[in-house]
């Protein structure tokens, strides 16, 4: 019975052996190990065995305290601050200056800028190209999943991430293309974005915080992605959501792009405040914006505002300027509703045909009062409208 | 043993160390007694009480796995973080960071794992054996053990359980809202027991230092308190049933009269007599010495205790998903895989009839495991089987409670299997080789 136990036993010792062997081998022996004893070799090719001699070994990070982020990046990229490797390929390429002025390594780190997962000290990992990392490095191939012309053009909405305030940004002209068109646009019309806008559509200020889970695919033909959805959305919003009243501005592929990634940027950031002195961290209208916003708010077709006649219509002899121009200007209303409808205006606006049937029962139902307070108000911005024509005109004979 | 080898230890000299290997019995005796780590053993064991075929040494694989898990928990302690900030990112540092930090986490989830397992199957093999039942020794009270083993059951079950959450991801974060929302479907006191054990009505900082505390401390020695019972009640029920059976073979059968003093004369057995002589096997046929055939065996199957585990934690390792989200539900979000069984008697027994569900959480979380529990605490007294069906597999006497028992196993076992390997998003059955609809990411 007990004639194989010393052999089992031996067996048995030398086989937990061998695994506590294995286990230290491959500790002893990190991911990062190979790249780190290739850049030194290529250091004391380029500038001699000296400098080499003071390339650090093991295991190097960048640990930012108030973010409680650790960037274990450099364990590979060991050339990002030295100078004069520029033509080396990567993982040893220099950083490009430019970015690094405002934004040293040892106080940013790689992945506030860059994304993928700054823990992991190997590769598929390191770069977020695993399950469950959501951030994955936005390098030149996630760029042209999405087909994007400039390869590095998903790298610009991190930038967005603490410059959404800013009205410009330098070296990231997909975001500011992106936000120019939402200024043009009038995307307040109907949306709030950071504290003012409209209450047609969702509130745009976090909307970069929504999860993956929380859109509809359904209708989508390529990869289930969000971004591959904003795009989608924005060039064609009714055929990716049929409820949807926002209207299809025209955009072409890199304007849907440029405005993806800003509205990707939207979001809660952990950025401590130490690294954003005297950064500009409110949405701050300039004087005209203001101005225009003010007559459109508190001016004489406040009452187009408020019932948001303004979405589709300028009232224009008002300030009240349309970012769709879906309907005609309302200012020429008193003139163009017969000619449109063959009925006096007061008459469309009691008993109205056509589009304006559906939106004034449906979208923007008013009491009679209303209506002939709309009438009344029509009547003298078309009076306004005249007066402004006359003078225009004044000099000129007829 | 020779009359001369039992007295080649020279008698007056002290003896410092003990061998593994003795040359007479009293070097084995010795090699007992003042080894502190084996005073708890008997001097000699039945031979059939340490064959493999008997035991399959289940037990004792579940404590060398509490062992490795108390180890290799000591040393995680030291670096891992129990705040909700702080937690998901000391585990990062663990897997990527930490010299050998991914090798003792994984070997301290995998044994976790495996502990569930033996612990399990450990109850299967006493179930099956009969060894829950007394004997033919006096004083034995082995319900009361197998009481004992259904509480370390329970306790094994929940310190995997509050484990699960430590990592604080996503894996941790959901399967502990399934796990304790099964609680919560407890008439009368569930609610409360669910406020009490998470602190709170959702899992946050007060819920994971809760798990950390009932993880680190006071299951562990609850269960260390429950292992010491189980294995002094063991000795006091004069060691595992297979030896009952020997003992009742060897009086069944006349046997040759057994060499032995004659207790009886002295008259200092308490109980009736017929227990002394049934203790009294052939030492020769039927006993060996424990050192070194018992522990000469339990180094064996230390070391492979610890080599699987190694090995497991190697090739498998551990996972650990995006950091927890209580805004983002993981679909299909999971119960660890050990309630796993719940979860689909949970969707099994929802019943929907038109407009109306009946909601299977009281049915299938509560009512079935309770009954199941209430079963197990009583079967000593449902055993109608003689003292001849205790220490034999599969003893003709109890064929039917076997049937029952085995079926109820694999009724559990299959149910754990489809829930863990074959149930898809919205809980939807998925065979393995169809592929689950792609999840939706964010770039």
């Amino acid at each position: 019975m007990f004639r194989y136990d010393r052999i089992l036993l031996a067996a048995a010792g030398l086989l937990a052996l061998g695994i506590c062997v294995a286990v230290a081998w491959e500790d002893a022996r990190p991911g990062y190990a190979p790249y780190q004893e290739e850049f030194k070799s290529l250091v004391e090719e380029r500038f001699g065995p000296e400098r080499a001699a003071a390339v650090p070994a093991g295991l190097q990070q960048i640990w930012l305290e108030g973010a409680e982020r650790v960037d274990r990046c450099t364990s590979c990229h060991m050339g990002v601050t030295w100078q004069g490797l520029d033509d080396v390929p990567q993982p040893f390429t220099s950083h490009p200056k430019a970015p690094l002025a405002h934004h040293p390594v040892e106080r940013f780190g790689c992945t506030f800028c860059h994304g993928g997962q700054g823990y992991a000290t190997e590769l598929p990992a390191a770069h977020g190209w695993v399950e469950h990392w959501e951030e994955p490095l936005l390098d030149r191939h996630l760029s042209a999943d999405y087909r994007f012309r400039d390869p590095l053009a998903f790298l610009q909405f991190r930038c967005n991430l603490c410059h959404r305030f800013d009205r410009e940004i330098e070296g990231a002209p997909y975001i500011n293309r992106g936000k120019r068109l939402i200024e043009q646009k009038g995307c307040r019309a109907c949306h709030v974005i950071n504290g003012r806008g409209g209450a047609i559509g969702p509130d745009l200020t976090r909307v970069g915080e929504k999860e993956p889970e929380q859109y509809d695919y359904s209708r989508l033909t390529s990869l289930p992605t969000l971004f591959g959805w904003q795009i989608a959305h924005l060039q064609n919003p009714k055929s990716y959501s049929p409820e949807t009243v926002m209207p299809d501005f025209g955009f072409n592929t890199e304007d849907a792009q440029a405005i993806a990634l800003v509205l990707l940027s939207w979001r809660d950031t952990d950025v401590p405040a130490e690294l954003l002195p005297g950064a500009i961290l409110r949405d701050v209208p300039t004087p005209e914006e203001a101005e225009r916003e003010r007559v459109m708010r508190e001016g004489e077709g406040r009452f187009f505002v408020e019932k948001g006649c303004f979405i589709c219509h300028d009232v224009s002899s008002f300030g009240i300027v349309s970012a769709t121009k879906i309907g005609p200007d309302l200012a020429l209303a008193v003139e163009d509703a017969p000619r449109r409808f063959g009925r006096t205006l007061d008459d469309f606006l009691m008993h109205p045909s056509g589009t304006m049937e559906v939106v004034l029962s449906k979208q923007i139902p008013l009491t009679e009062d209303e209506r002939r307070e709309a009438f009344e108000l029509l009547k003298k911005a078309y009076e306004k409208h005249m007066k402004e024509q006359g003078a225009q005109d004044g000099g000129k004979p007829r | 043993m020779t009359e001369d080898s039992l007295t080649r230890a020279r008698p007056g000299k002290r003896r410092w160390t003990w061998t593994w290997n003795p040359a007479s019995e009293r070097e084995a005796g010795d090699a007992i007694v003042s080894n502190f780590a084996f005073h708890g053993f008997p001097n000699k064991v039945c031979k059939r009480s340490i064959a493999t075929s008997y035991s399959f040494w289940l037990g004792t694989i579940s404590l060398f796995l509490f062992l490795i898990l108390t180890l290799s928990g000591v040393v995680l302690m030291f670096l891992y973080v129990p705040s909700v900030e702080r937690a998901y990112g000391s585990v990062k540092d663990l897997e990527y960071a930490v010299s050998f930090g991914r090798f003792l986490r994984a070997s301290h989830r995998i044994a976790a794992h495996l502990m569930v397992i033996t612990v399990f199957l450990h109850m299967v093999r006493v179930f099956l054996t009969g060894a829950y039942k007394n004997g033919v020794h006096a004083r034995q009270n082995r319900p009361l053990n197998w009481w004992i083993g259904l509480a370390m059951l329970l306790v094994t079950l929940l310190l995997s359980f509050t484990g699960y959450l430590l990592p604080w991801d996503q894996l941790a974060f959901w399967a502990v809202t399934v796990g304790t929302n099964i609680a919560n479907a407890v008439p009368v006191v569930g609610e409360a027991v669910r406020f009490v054990l998470l602190g709170g009505h959702e899992i946050n900082q007060n819920t994971l230092i809760r798990f950390y505390v009932l993880h680190c401390v006071f299951l562990p020695m609850a269960l260390t308190g429950l292992m010491a019972w189980h294995l002094w009640r063991v000795r006091k029920d004069g060691g595992l049933a297979a030896h009952d059976q020997v003992a009742r073979e060897e009086r069944a059968a006349p046997a040759p009269p057994v060499k032995s003093k004659t207790y009886v004369l002295l008259g200092i057995a308490a109980g009736r007599t017929a227990d002394v002589e049934t203790s009294v096997v052939d030492t020769e046929r039927h006993l060996v010495p424990a050192v070194p055939g018992l522990v000469r065996r339990l180094f064996v199957v230390a070391l492979l205790t610890f080599a699987a585990t190694s090995a497991l934690a190697v090739w498998v390792g551990a996972p650990l998903e995006a950091a927890a989200n209580p805004q983002v539900t993981p679909n299909p979000a999971k119960a660890p895989w050990y309630f796993l069984w719940l979860q689909e008697l949970v969707t099994v027994t929802t019943v929907r009839i038109g407009g109306w569900t009946i909601n299977g959480a009281l049915v299938g979380g509560v009512i079935v495991p309770g009954l199941l529990l209430l079963l197990a605490c009583v079967v000593p007294w449902l055993d109608r089987s003689g003292a001849e069906a205790t220490g034999a597999w599969f003893h003709r006497a109890r064929r039917r409670a076997n049937a029952v028992f085995l079926l109820v196993c694999i009724a559990l076992v299959v149910l754990t299997v489809v829930g863990t390997f074959l149930r898809g998003p919205y809980w939807n059955f998925y065979w393995p080789w169809e592929e689950w609809p792609a999840h939706p990411g964010r770039y």
